[in-house]
């Protein structure tokens, strides 16, 4: 196949594959913002002096830490119906959706941990040391942001399946070659830049808290 | 004297037992088709190629011929009689017919009305027909796709269930058949003994049906409830046994133009099966029953087997839990295998994942700054590249081109192993060079060799050992390249057995389990180390 060919190929698949995309940045970031929302909760609960509540709290996080998420995608994708029915009204809970609670499982473990150590801070009056958790978690989203390639196991159309279906349609020995390394691009492009950015970030926090020797 | 009365009431009682019972006696099945020098069969008319009417109006196909061998078997003639599936069970009921042989699905709510005979001689399940060049390779390619259905298949929910198929139901045959021409699904689910008629259509001659058949549903031969244990079922058992060592289903499906069924196949090598000393593994027990390995296993209640069969099965029975791998010695064996295999993806990813950072690290700091910023990049790439993606690509594009030149094929364990390891070790290079960084601010003149990689890989503990737990629980991601570890093993189980609920969170705690093991051993490891550092 003619590299002329490829790139042919790819840049007629280009709109499909980057909504394919497009579907893994939004499956991440609701994932963030219920894994956040649950994992704040946790770690307030951690540093509320309530001993029950702390423990409890404490419990919950140590079992997010040691869910495996791939599993996890199975177990809600097989065991939560597609659609139910609450007060005889139904209700759909699409694919991409159970993709995102089972990432933000993850998530919350994450958030408990690390906006607990920032909460610390804050209470110190160390805010530029709390602020850190900011760069933090954006590390985290491009973490998930490449997990949430894993949806395509369950049936979500993100880049992922996409490009199977790119494939499968395109056929030609090559093609699996070269459109799974355009998808990985994507990611690169996406994750790279953000990931050196926040490196930059943390690294200018630290030296304003002078905790990074000269 | 009402005692007198008594006596004769009783008495009279008793001779029209008597003659009841002698009535029975001789209308014993076995003896009346000797008698009367015919069996009287009934066969499905409306059911092509198994049971049909040719051009002169007679009854014929797969199922008039298993009548006609039993006639022959027991030598007398055959007369067939078309029934319904409405009415078949009525007509062996009444003694209209003496055998059913008709499409008859063999399942505990029929066993209560009729005989039906052990073993089955035919299956039927869901399949599905696709057009040309889908590429399909199992039933998880199809999960999330779009796939059409015919309203009122039996299957047609628990398929979208256990594949996870977005199903698309329509009315009729018609309709769906125009659905899937239209390209408004990518296949349609269909009952494989149907698809030789749908496959004659000429619109869709060329369209194919890749996947094996699912949800089979043995098919049986019926007598009266009467004939439970009688001369007849076993002769009629004894018949059916002999075909499936013989191979003459498979002849005779062969003639009708029956796509092959595995089922045949798979009963064919069961029943021809040899014990070490030689015996057949199904051959009649002392009190006439046979093996329980020989059964039909959806339908052996608890107080048939014993051992583990009977706890797994006395655990469905009173509390409704289908832990199939404690019953079911097969399943049992698929996923014991699944835990030995997910263990090795484990042990071979952490072992893997370290030699990856830690030589990345040393090459890093070798001293040749091309060399280091080639493995910094690397890494910084590695980092960043989604392992499942790695794993396509490397399995299925670079996987397939060596194939096509070389003719080289690669295991799929050691390509996800390697896949995942990478992306670990990459992260792990991160840290290892970090904490060289650190230790270089330390001790003047500190460089990360060999001797000093215990000092980096201590001061980089905590992240090290995060990668290595995250890499344990992402070995599950080897599931989509068809390694049989626990994820593939439990979604094969479910696929068979559609005990989701069950199998999933035996899953889900299985995998928790062995994640905690790898914490607490990491957490030991951690204790071991600042001990011998304290001393």
């Amino acid at each position: 196949m003619r590299s002329a060919e490829i790139s042919d190929i790819l840049w007629a698949w280009t709109p499909f594959l980057a909504g394919g995309f497009a579907w893994n940045i939004v499956i991440s970031l609701v994932a963030m913002s219920i894994g956040t929302l649950f994992g704040a909760l946790l770690a307030r609960l951690r540093l509320s002096g309530q001993k029950p509540l702390a423990h409890a709290s404490l419990l919950i996080t140590e079992l997010t830490r040691n869910i495996p998420t791939f599993v996890f995608l199975f177990y809600l994708a097989f065991l939560i119906p597609a659609e139910f029915e609450v007060a005889g009204q139904l209700y759909a809970l699409p694919a991409w959706l159970k993709a995102s609670l089972a990432l933000s499982v993850a998530v919350s473990g994450f958030v408990s941990d690390n906006l607990l150590v920032a909460l610390q801070h804050q209470r110190n009056g160390n805010h530029v040391a709390a602020l850190l958790f900011i760069p933090s978690w954006t590390t985290y989203l491009v973490i998930i942001v490449m997990a949430s390639s894993t949806a395509s196991v369950i049936g979500v159309g993100e880049i992922v399946s996409r490009s199977n279906v790119v494939i499968a349609a395109v056929g030609g020995d090559e093609t699996m070659l070269w459109v799974y390394t355009y998808a990985i691009c994507y990611f690169l492009a996406f994750c790279l830049p953000l990931n050196w950015a926040m490196g930059y970030a943390r690294k200018r926090l630290l030296a304003r808290i002078g905790m990074l020797a000269p | 004297m009402i005692g007198d009365r008594m006596r004769l009431a009783v008495g009279g009682l008793l001779a029209l037992a008597a003659i009841l019972c002698s009535r029975d006696a001789l209308a014993d099945r076995f003896d009346l088709i000797q008698k009367r020098g015919v069996l009287i069969a009934g066969v499905k008319s409306d059911y092509p190629p198994f049971g049909m009417l040719d051009a002169n109006g007679r009854l014929v196909g797969f199922e008039p011929d298993l009548a006609a061998e039993l006639a022959r078997r027991l030598g007398v003639r055959l007369q067939l009689l078309a029934v319904s599936s409405t009415n078949r069970l009525q007509k062996l009921q009444d003694g209209a017919v003496d055998v059913v042989v008709a499409t008859l699905g063999d399942t505990p709510q029929r066993r209560q009305i009729a005989t039906l005979v052990e073993p089955s001689y035919y299956a039927s399940g869901a399949t599905v027909v696709t057009p040309p060049n889908k590429h399909l390779s199992s039933w998880a390619d199809l999960r999330g796709k779009k796939v059409c259905a015919t309203q009122g298949a039996y299957f047609n929910r628990p398929m979208a269930q256990r594949f996870l198929l977005d199903l698309q139901v329509f009315n009729g045959t018609r309709d769906t058949r125009l659905a899937l021409r239209d390209g408004r699904c990518v296949a349609w689910l269909y009952d494989d003994t149907g698809i030789v008629g749908i496959l004659a259509d000429a619109e869709l001659r060329n369209y194919e049906t890749p996947l094996p058949s699912m949800m089979t549903s043995p098919w049986a031969i019926a007598l009266a409830a009467s004939e439970r244990g009688s001369r007849l079922e076993r002769a009629v058992s004894d018949a059916v046994a002999d075909w499936h060592r013989r191979g003459s289903l498979i002849a005779i499906e062969q003639r009708w133009g029956v796509r092959p069924s595995q089922f045949l196949v798979d009963m064919g090598e069961l029943w021809t099966r040899q014990q070490p000393d030689g015996s057949l593994l199904c051959g009649r027990l002392a009190n006439g029953n046979w093996p329980p390995e020989c059964r039909n296993k959806s339908l052996l209640s608890s107080d048939e087997v014993h051992g583990m069969q009977r706890f797994g099965l006395l655990l469905k029975e009173h509390a409704g839990l289908d832990v199939t791998i404690i019953h079911d010695a097969y399943d049992r064996g698929l996923f014991l295998n699944g835990l030995w295999i997910s263990l090795q993806l484990m042990a071979s990813c952490i072992v893997g994942s370290l030699a990856v950072g830690c030589l990345g690290a040393l090459a890093a700091e070798a001293g040749f700054p091309l060399l280091n910023a080639f493995v910094r990049l690397t890494a910084a790439l590695g980092r960043m590249t989604p392992p499942l993606l790695l794993i396509y690509l490397i399995f299925f594009g670079v996987g397939h081109i060596i194939v096509s030149r070389f003719g080289w094929t690669f295991d799929g364990v050691a390509i996800a192993v390697a896949c995942l390891s990478t992306y670990t070790g990459c992260a792990i290079v991160s840290a290892l060079l970090d904490a060289s960084a650190v230790l270089k601010d330390q001790q003047p003149g500190f460089s990360l060799r060999w001797r000093t990689l215990a000092q980096a890989l201590r001061l980089a503990y905590a992240p090290v050992v995060a990668s290595l737990i995250n890499v344990v629980k992402a070995t599950g991601m080897a599931s989509v390249i068809a390694v049989p570890e626990l994820i593939s093993a439990a979604t094969a189980i479910i696929a068979e057995q559609g005990n989701s609920a069950v199998m999933m969170n035996v899953l889900m705690v299985t995998y928790f389990v062995l994640v905690l093991i790898v914490v607490q051993f990491f957490n030991l490891l951690e204790r071991k180390i600042l001990q011998r550092a304290q001393r």
